[in-house]
C-alpha cells in the first residue's frame, strides 16, 4: 500500500477523483466524473435516481474498478504495490506445486520405491547424501538391489526391468556393480575406460554382459530421457502453474475493498449490510480488526499485546458506539436493532476502522423528520472530528443544510459542482430533477 | 441457585471434561472395548470441530472433510510405520502431518475462494473423492487397499519410570481415553480462545456479508483460507489419532464420502457454529453408531428375541431409518440445532426487525 507520504492537507485534496468513468458493457453509468473532496467538508453528491452516484461510490471503495480514469486518495492511488514479497511467496508456491507435478509426472510410485522404500531392503541409512543419489540414480536409470520373498534382486532403479536374482547379498553386489560398469562404460561410448569404482569386483570370470541384453544396455545407458524429460516439463508447467496462479489472486485483490478500507476510506451502503447476526459491539469490533496484533498463535494464546489491543478495541468500540448514541444497545443483535439505529449503527463501524474519509449512501432513507435531524447532527459531529464526509443523499433539507460542496450527477455526467446555493439556483440542475423544457 | 446454574452454563466444559476424566476410575467397561468406542467418539468429536470452523462459523459448505482426516492418518502412518525409513516419534509426527494438511488445505482453498455453498461443496466434494482415489492408488506409498500398518502406538521407545509408554498403551484402552480426552479439551479450548478473538469475528463476518467485511478493511481472501487451514489441521490432529488408536490407517474407503457427511449432519444437527452443539452432535449420531447400536444388538442377542437371525429384528438392521427420521424431525422442529449458537438463533427464528 503506498501510503508512505503524509498529503500536505492546502494543495491536495483527500480524495481526488479525476476523469473516472466506469461501463458496464454498453452501458456508461459514470462517465469522466471529476471530483475533489477537500479534508475536513461535507460534499454531497446528488442527482435523480439511477444517475450513477452509488457505481461512483462503488468505484471509489473499491467495489469496482473503475474503466478508465484515476482516484487518488492524500494523492496516492489505492493498489497494492508489486513488492518482493509477492515475488518471492509466487516463487516459492511455484516451487512447491512445481516438485508435486513433476513427481506425479514422473511417476510418484516408482519414484517413491527408488528413493524411499528401497534403502530399506539392503540396510541403506536414510539420510540426505542417499536420498541425493538414488534420487539421481534413479533420473539415469542405473541399477539397483533389491529384496523380493528373501532374494536379492538386481534391478533397474525403476524396478521395471529384473535382471538377475542371486541368494546372497554380497553376490548381487558384485553382479551389480559390473553390470553397473558396463552400463556406464556403453553411456561413456566406445573407447573410453570406466571409472575405477564402476570396475569393483569386475575381475570375477562371469559373464555379466550375457544377463543383460543389447538392447537393455542401450536403453539402460541413454538413461530415462523421457521420464527425465518428463520431471523438468512437470517442474516447469507446475512451477509456472503455481507462479501465476498466485500472482492472479495477488493481482485480483489488488484493490478490492479492503485494501481501499485500510488506506483510510470507509463506507456504509444504500441497503444496510450489517452483520446482522452479531451483536452491535461485535459488529463495531470487525470495523477494528486491524487495530488489535497478533495472528493467530498470539490470539490462541493470548499474548499480551493481543489482551490489550482487545481490550482497547473494546473501550473505542463502546467510545464509537457512546458517538453514535447506541452504546445502551452494545449487547443486543444487530439485526434486530430498529431501521434508525441499523443505520446508526453502520456509521459507528465505519467509524470504528478509523477511516479518514467516510461514504455515507443515503443515511437518512427511510428516516423520519425528526431522526432525519438528529442524523444531520450526526454526520456534522462526524466532521467535527476531523472525518470528512462524503454523502449521497435524496433529502434535499438535509443536503442543501449541512453541505460545504454539493455535486450533481445526471446520466453519469457531472452537471453542477459548489456551493449549495449555487447549485440550487443552477438552471441545469433544476432541470434534471423537474425535467427540461418540452 | 441462580448462580450455580450460571457458573456451569459458562463453563460447562470443564465440568463435562472433569465428569469424563473421572468415568475411567468408577465405570470399569471404559477400559475394555467401550473403552475403545467412546475414544473413537472423542477422535469424531474433534474432527467435527474443525470442520464447524468452516461450515458453522465462515459459512463455506465443506462435504470433503474425511479427506483430510484421511490425509492426516496417512502422513503420520508414513512417517510412523516400520516400512519406511522415517520411523519419527508420534508427536514429531502428528506435527508435521498438522502442517502438511494445513498446506494441502491452503492449497485446495486458494483456487476456490470466489466460490461459495453449492458450488464450493461441489469441489470440497471431488476433492474428497480425488483424495480417496489416490491414497488407493498410489500403492508404492499408501499401501493400497491394505492401508499402512502397523502404526506404533504413540510413545513407543520411551520409557517412564521402567515401562515402555508405547506398551502401555497398547495394552489399556485408557491410555487412549486419556489422550484422545485432553486433545478434545485442547481443541474446545483453542476453538473457545478463537471465537472471542478477532480471527472468529472476522470469520463470521465474512459468512454474514463478505463485502461489508471487506470494506470494513477484513481481506476475505485471507480470513476463507485460514479457515480453511484451520479446519484442515484440526482434522488432521483427528486423522492422527484414528490412525494411533487403530494402530493402522485403515483402507482408504474408511475416509469416504459417507464419513464426510455423518461429521456434516453431526454438525447441523448440533447447531451450526456452536461448539457445546457440535459435541452434542456427535455425541447422538456417532454415539448412535458406535456405542448403543452394538449395545442394542448385543441385548437383543442376549435376551434371545431373535434367534433366527433376521435383520428386521436387529437393531443394526433399522440403525440407518431411525437416523433418519430422527435427523428430519430436528430440521423440521428445530433447524438451527439442538444447541444453537446464540447468533444463529436469531436468524432462523426470524424476530429481526
Amino acid at each position: 500500500m503506498k501510503r508512505d507520504r503524509p498529503a500536505s492537507a492546502t494543495d491536495i485534496p483527500l480524495l481526488d477523483i479525476d476523469r473516472m468513468s466506469m461501463r458496464f458493457g454498453g452501458l456508461i453509468a459514470v462517465s469522466d466524473l471529476d471530483l475533489d473532496v477537500p479534508e475536513g467538508n461535507i460534499v454531497s453528491l446528488i442527482g435523480p435516481n439511477g444517475a450513477g452516484k452509488t457505481t461512483a461510490f462503488n468505484c471509489v471503495s473499491g467495489i469496482y474498478s473503475p474503466t478508465s480514469g484515476s482516484v487518488r486518495f492524500e494523492g496516492h492511488r489505492l493498489t497494492q504495490s508489486f513488492g518482493p514479497g509477492v515475488f518471492w511467496t509466487a516463487l516459492a508456491i511455484g516451487l512447491v506445486v512445481g516438485l508435486f507435478t513433476a513427481a506425479a509426472a514422473v511417476d510418484v510410485d516408482r519414484l517413491w520405491l527408488a528413493v524411499v522404500k528401497r534403502g530399506m531392503a539392503i540396510d541403506e541409512p536414510f539420510t540426505l547424501e542417499t536420498v541425493r543419489r538414488r534420487l539421481r540414480g534413479y533420473f539415469r536409470a542405473e541399477l539397483a538391489i533389491d529384496q523380493m520373498a528373501g532374494k536379492w534382486r538386481v534391478v533397474s532403479a525403476d524396478g521395471r526391468d529384473v535382471l538377475a536374482i542371486r541368494r546372497d547379498l554380497a553376490d548381487a553386489r558384485s553382479l551389480r556393480n559390473q553390470l553397473q560398469a558396463a552400463v556406464t562404460a556403453r553411456r561413456a561410448g566406445p573407447g573410453t575406460i570406466p571409472d575405477a569404482t564402476d570396475m569393483a569386483g569386475a575381475a570375477s570370470p562371469s559373464q555379466p554382459q550375457a544377463l543383460i541384453s543389447d538392447d537393455l544396455l542401450d536403453r539402460l545407458a541413454a538413461g530415462k530421457a523421457r521420464v527425465r524429460f518428463r520431471g523438468w516439463a512437470g517442474l516447469l508447467a507446475g512451477g509456472l502453474l503455481g507462479a501465476a496462479g498466485t500472482i492472479a489472486i495477488w493481482r485480483r485483490g489488488r484493490r478490492s475493498p479492503h485494501v481501499v478500507a485500510r488506506a483510510g476510506i470507509s463506507r456504509t451502503f444504500q441497503n444496510i449490510r450489517l452483520f446482522s447476526n452479531m451483536t452491535v459491539l461485535e459488529n463495531v469490533l470487525v470495523g477494528l480488526d486491524r487495530a488489535i496484533p497478533g495472528g493467530a498463535l498470539a490470539m490462541l494464546f493470548r499474548t499480551p499485546a493481543n489482551r490489550r489491543g482487545e481490550e482497547e478495541a473494546r473501550a473505542r468500540a463502546v467510545e464509537a458506539l457512546q458517538f453514535v448514541g447506541l452504546a445502551e444497545a452494545a449487547n443486543r443483535i444487530a439485526g434486530q436493532l430498529p431501521y434508525g439505529d441499523q443505520r446508526r449503527l453502520e456509521i459507528a463501524r465505519a467509524l470504528a476502522t478509523g477511516a479518514r474519509l467516510i461514504l455515507l449512501d443515503e443515511p437518512a432513507a427511510g428516516m423520519n423528520p425528526t431522526e432525519t435531524t438528529e442524523l444531520a447532527q450526526l454526520i456534522r459531529s462526524i466532521r467535527d472530528r476531523g472525518v470528512t464526509v462524503l454523502l449521497i443523499e435524496h433529502h434535499m433539507n438535509m443536503v442543501m443544510r449541512i453541505s460545504d460542496r454539493v455535486a450533481v450527477l445526471d446520466h453519469g455526467v457531472k452537471i453542477a459542482d459548489g456551493t449549495p446555493a449555487d447549485v440550487k439556483r443552477n438552471r441545469r440542475v433544476i432541470e434534471a430533477y423537474l425535467g427540461g423544457e418540452a | 441457585m441462580g448462580t450455580v446454574w450460571g457458573w456451569v452454563s459458562d463453563r460447562w466444559e470443564v465440568v463435562v471434561l472433569a465428569v469424563l476424566a473421572v468415568a475411567p476410575l468408577v465405570i470399569p467397561a471404559l477400559g475394555g472395548a467401550l473403552g475403545g468406542q467412546v475414544t473413537t467418539l472423542f477422535i469424531y468429536c474433534i474432527l467435527a470441530l474443525g470442520l464447524n470452523v468452516m461450515v458453522g462459523y465462515t459459512g463455506l459448505l465443506h462435504l470433503g472433510i474425511a479427506a483430510f482426516f484421511g490425509i492426516g492418518a496417512y502422513v503420520l502412518a508414513i512417517l510412523t510405520v516400520p516400512t519406511f525409513p522415517f520411523q519419527i516419534g508420534w508427536l514429531a509426527a502428528a506435527a508435521v502431518s498438522i502442517a502438511v494438511t494445513a498446506g494441502i488445505g491452503l492449497a485446495l482453498g486458494a483456487p476456490t475462494l470466489r466460490l461459495r455453498g453449492d458450488y464450493l461443496a461441489i469441489v470440497t466434494l471431488g476433492f474428497g473423492e480425488v483424495a480417496k482415489v489416490t491414497l488407493r492408488n498410489l500403492e508404492q506409498v499408501t499401501g493400497g487397499m491394505k492401508g499402512l500398518n502397523p502404526v506404533p502406538p504413540p510413545g513407543a521407545g520411551v520409557t517412564v519410570a521402567g515401562t515402555d509408554l508405547g506398551l502401555a498403551f497398547a495394552v489399556d484402552p485408557r491410555w487412549f481415553y486419556y489422550l484422545t480426552l485432553a486433545s478434545l479439551a485442547g481443541v474446545v479450548w483453542a476453538m473457545r480462545r478463537l471465537e472471542n478473538s478477532r480471527l472468529g469475528r472476522a470469520w463470521v463476518a465474512v459468512r454474514e456479508d463478505e463485502l461489508a467485511a471487506s470494506a470494513m478493511g477484513i481481506s476475505a481472501t485471507r480470513v476463507k483460507l485460514s479457515a480453511f487451514a484451520m479446519s484442515s489441521a484440526v482434522a488432521a490432529l483427528a486423522g492422527c489419532l484414528y490412525a494411533a488408536s487403530l494402530s493402522t490407517t485403515a483402507d482408504p474407503n474408511a475416509y469416504d464420502f459417507n464419513r464426510s457427511i455423518l461429521v456434516l449432519c453431526a454438525v447441523i444437527l448440533g447447531g451450526l457454529g456452536s461448539i457445546p452443539g457440535t459435541l452434542l452432535g456427535v455425541a447422538i449420531l456417532v454415539g448412535f453408531d458406535t456405542v448403543l447400536a452394538p449395545w442394542a444388538d448385543s441385548l437383543i442377542q442376549q435376551l434371545n428375541i431373535n434367534p433366527s437371525g433376521s435383520s428386521l429384528l436387529s437393531f443394526s438392521g433399522w440403525r440407518l431409518a431411525i437416523f433418519g427420521i430422527a435427523l428430519v424431525l430436528v430440521m423440521r422442529y428445530r433447524p438451527e440445532g439442538l444447541i444453537p449458537s446464540r447468533r444463529l438463533a436469531a436468524e432462523l427464528h426470524g424476530d429481526q426487525r
